[in-house]
């Protein structure tokens, strides 16, 4: 079946009777189209878009990127990150196409649930109806967000048209340590779209990393990518979307949490690759005694930018969070960084912690932080803090002068920069990839 | 080839600043040990920190030569990778990389080109045996929370096991107790042969109890103003800067 192009109210219906889709899922895409297209695009005149221009970016003239039902063989490089990474479970898509999938008996035995999010429609409508759109969807802005509604625009976008994605469910008491592992291998030139839901229940365990790859340099390409992460009372996630795309993509993530009682989430985001990339990274602290960590490591080069924005958003009492952010930027590139710590009047007890530090390689490498509190409660610790500076010079030449070429000495204060967030990656391998990558970007 | 480090007429500035180098003339011969003592703001760090190439300085006139070569164009990682030393007055906390991985980077740099791990062992328990150290230094990030008599102790092992041709010690013996001192010294004295020389910079005369050096220059106002033997630094000890400041002004 040939689709049309140009982003329509008729694509929307078109991809959801591809998909073989019910009518509540074609409903609720509909509602999202329905928003998107009343909605203008974010401008620097967004306030949480002030530093990001996304004018360049070619929405819609992109076809959009649809499973072809091929049989793709894994590509050389996820191979090499399987080899590497140490998982227990993991699925390879290659576009919009599921190639791989694969979990260990033990775990299935237990009730566990890893299918794309498609076969999990099919197979388990309740528990995806029930979850998904609940915690990323078009309508439900938080925070500084919530008076521009173009803030909606592109998570509309990613919900009327997302082709694929992953449903990853943990029963009530189950736990498991060793990573699942997602990898996302675009190929570029399409506009892609994919979710990811996470449920965890009650007193459940899990750990999941998803990895966005593809080839170095690609024609302009647009990634949206929504994860919803649901923690149930007692339940622990840890959770990290690496991103790593080539030079050509734009990729907008939203994700957001929702933290029941007593529940915690170790989250972490890294960015290092894409010619503009922006991570919406939210926690909502619904339940009391419910924790989230936060932690965010980035590294441009050449032109790339990069744009976080995060929100602790304490709804229950006695709830904790905290946001540690890092990054450097090089030659020309450019970081944003804008947090917001908002307690409602009946958190009390909040413990809420936001931190964004950024180190400057060059004189033309520029990062901007925006660092923000919005307290409703009286009895609550937070603080925030913010800071940028360039490469201290007498750092530089102390570790120069034992004989280290400038780019090594640049390396070694990047991940010096860095040791306090890498140092609470309890995962060895992952750790390990990420200090390779930041070792090979300073190199170039 | 000559074998010596030479200053030669150098004048210096901080970059955009004040003048801190108005001439300074010395020749450290290989196989030798000087130091150079002087009051405060005399620029003896500058100095040093202007030979290892800091490039907060900027070189007005003159020269710097090693082995008769001038050094000048050089960065400061090209003069290490040749052979030159410095032992900071204010090492720098680097966290995120191990005290061992950053000397065997530095090593490889040096080398170009993979270390023997044997070897590097081998040079590392040597230098913690000269130097009465354990192994848990090896392991800690690069300075990171080193008091200040194991960041000093610890240039001392960056040096035994980078074996530089020419090393200057910026003030290594300053915050030092007398047992510390003494360790270093031993660090210094081990290395010391025909194929090293070093220049020591120091207020005190105390660290040349320890290390006899083969010359004293005293340095003032950016210039060296005297040089002469052992004795010299046992004169100053005893009657101050102010005979030598004269001699400045005279000479």
């Amino acid at each position: 079946m040939e689709l049309t192009s140009t982003l329509s109210r008729d694509l929307v219906l078109q991809v959801s009777s591809k998909l073989n889709e019910p009518e509540w899922l074609r409903a609720r895409r509909l509602e999202a189209w329905e928003t998107f297209a009343g909605l203008p695009y974010p401008t620097t005149r967004t306030e949480e878009w002030k530093y990001t221009d996304i004018t360049e970016v070619p929405f819609e003239e992109l076809a959009l990127e649809l499973p072809t039902g091929r049989a793709s063989a894994i590509p050389q490089a996820v191979q090499e990150r399987l080899a590497q990474a140490q998982l227990s479970g993991y699925a390879v898509f290659v576009g919009a196409d599921l190639v791989h999938v694969e979990l260990p008996e033990a775990y299935r035995q237990q009730g566990v649930i890893f299918t794309s999010l498609h076969e999990a429609v099919a197979q388990h409508p309740r528990l995806v109806e029930e979850n998904l759109f609940k915690a990323v969807n078009w309508s439900d802005l938080v925070g500084t967000q919530k008076n521009r509604p173009e803030n909606s625009k592109i998570p509309a976008l990613n919900a009327a048209l997302f082709t694929h994605g992953v449903f990853l469910y943990i029963p009530k008491n189950v736990e498991f340590d060793k990573p699942i592992g997602v990898f996302k291998y675009l190929e570029g030139g399409k506009l892609s779209g994919s979710r990811t839901l996470i449920v965890g229940d009650v007193n459940s365990q899990a750990v999941y990393i998803e990895e966005y790859i593809s080839p170095a340099k690609v024609a302009p390409s647009v990634n949206t990518s929504s994860t919803e992460i649901i923690v149930g009372n007692g339940a622990k996630v840890r959770h990290a979307h690496i991103q790593l795309l080539g030079q050509g993509f734009y990729h907008f993530h939203r994700q957001r949490a929702h933290l029941q009682r007593d529940a915690a989430l170790n989250d972490l985001v890294v960015n290092m690759g894409a010619t503009i990339s922006r991570a919406e990274v939210q926690s909502e602290m619904l339940g009391p005694g419910s924790s989230s960590e936060m932690l965010g490591l980035y590294f441009t080069t050449g032109h790339e930018h990069v744009d976080h924005y995060t929100l602790q958003h304490h709804v229950a009492d006695h709830a904790y969070s905290d946001v540690l952010y890092k990054g450097a930027a090089k030659d020309q590139s450019r970081t944003v960084y804008a947090g917001l710590i908002k307690v409602e009047q009946g958190a009390q007890k909040t413990d809420a912690y936001q931190t964004n530090r950024n180190l400057l390689l060059s004189e033309d490498a520029r990062s901007d932080s925006v660092p923000q509190l919005e307290i409703g409660a009286n009895d609550v610790k937070c603080s925030h803090g913010s800071s940028t500076a360039p490469v201290a010079p007498e750092e530089l030449f102390y570790l120069m002068s034992r004989g280290l070429p400038r780019h090594m000495a640049q390396q070694i204060l990047v991940k010096g920069h860095m040791t306090d967030v890498l140092t609470r990656i309890p995962l060895e391998p992952l750790r390990q990839y990420i200090e390779s990558i930041i070792e090979e970007k300073v190199r170039v | 080839m000559v074998n010596q480090l030479e200053i030669r007429n150098l004048h210096a500035k901080i970059v955009d600043g004040e003048t801190i180098l108005n001439g300074v003339n010395l020749i450290l011969p290989k196989g030798q040990v000087h130091a150079i003592m002087g009051p405060n703001g005399a620029g003896k760090s500058t100095l040093g920190k202007i030979i290892a190439g800091d490039p907060s300085y900027e070189i007005t006139k003159g020269d710097i030569l090693m082995d008769g070569e001038s050094i000048l164009e050089m960065e400061a990682d090209e003069r290490a990778r040749n052979g030159l030393f410095l032992a900071f007055q204010y090492p720098v906390e680097v966290p995120g990389v191990s005290n061992a991985n950053f000397l065997r980077l530095a090593l490889q740099a040096k080398k170009g080109g993979e270390v023997n791990m044997m070897e590097f062992y081998g040079k590392l328990q040597k230098a913690l045996q000269t130097l009465e150290w354990d192994e848990s230094i090896l392991t800690r990030y690069l300075n990171d929370g080193f008091s200040g008599g194991e960041k000093k102790r610890n240039e001392i092992m960056h040096m035994m096991v980078l074996e530089p041709t020419y090393a200057i010690m910026d003030e290594t013996d300053s915050g030092l107790d007398i047992d510390a001192l003494k360790v270093v010294a031993k660090g210094v004295n081990a290395m010391r042969g025909p194929n090293f020389g070093a220049l020591l910079i120091t207020h005190y005369q105390r660290l040349l109890n320890y290390i006899i050096p083969d010359a004293v220059h005293v340095m003032i106002d950016g210039r060296i103003v005297t040089s002469g033997g052992p004795e010299l630094a046992l004169k100053l000890e005893e009657q101050g800067y102010d005979w030598v400041k004269e001699l400045a002004v005279t000479g």
